[in-house]
């Protein structure tokens, strides 16, 4: 399993009924982007959204993945602007 | 451009010249564990954050930032003649831990406006392109 499809597994386990995509955009393994769409982030602020996937990763954040780009939405924001 | 970005190399590099906090006590809320170690370098990072609008925690200087996500950061506040003070997290590792520790954030940068976490390079790119980056800065 590759380490991105490992963080996606773990966000969706995390947070019920989320979907996460999760690319390792530099191919070393440490450096990561990822997308969350989940209900459980409604009515959060983003830095509440933020936050709740740091917490799933822990000390790995800072660790073994130097970056993780993150893009948190709702089921409802996901036709909204997409970002780079 | 007026906006010069405000350097406060000070925090952390020389634990016993940060100074005093007056004999003011610290925010509300702030918590502090019972019987720890006085902490210097958490305290002059939370007055820090009180005493400047606008304040970005960063890899390297706004000059010369040291990380791709430091350097994105910078050049949005910037981009928006945002005078801003920042901070180099790297030249003593505590400064990061204590941070993360009082913003509940793992990752660098980190940008305050008011007292309050706005977020990390993804939130300000995210606010930056909506408008609301301008519109927290005002």
């Amino acid at each position: 399993m590759s380490d991105a499809e490992n963080i996606k597994q773990r966000i969706e386990a995390a947070i019920p009924g989320a979907h996460a995509e999760v690319e390792d955009y530099t191919g070393g393994g440490d450096h990561f982007r990822a997308t969350v769409t989940a209900e459980a982030f409604a009515g959060l602020g983003r830095v509440a959204q933020h936050r709740l996937v740091y917490e799933i990763l822990g000390a790995e954040i800072g660790g073994a993945i130097h970056a993780l780009s993150l893009t948190t939405r709702t089921p409802s924001q996901t036709n909204s602007s997409q970002t780079n | 451009m007026s906006s010069q970005p405000h350097p406060l190399p000070m925090i952390g590099s020389e634990p016993d010249s940060v100074p005093a906090s007056g004999g003011e006590p610290g925010p509300a809320g702030e918590t502090r564990t019972a019987g720890a170690d006085s902490n210097p370098i958490r305290e002059a990072l939370s007055e820090a954050i009180e005493k400047h609008k606008v304040i970005l925690f960063m890899k390297g200087t706004p000059e010369a930032p040291a990380c791709g996500f430091s350097a994105r950061t910078v050049a949005m506040l910037q981009a928006l003649d945002a005078p801003f003070a920042a901070v180099d997290i790297l030249p003593d590792p505590r400064i990061r831990q204590e941070l993360s520790a009082i913003s509940d954030w793992p990752t660098i940068p980190q940008l305050f406006v008011g007292g309050e976490l706005i977020g990390g390079c993804d939130i300000v790119t995210e606010m930056y392109e909506s408008g609301e980056l301008a519109q927290a800065l005002l």
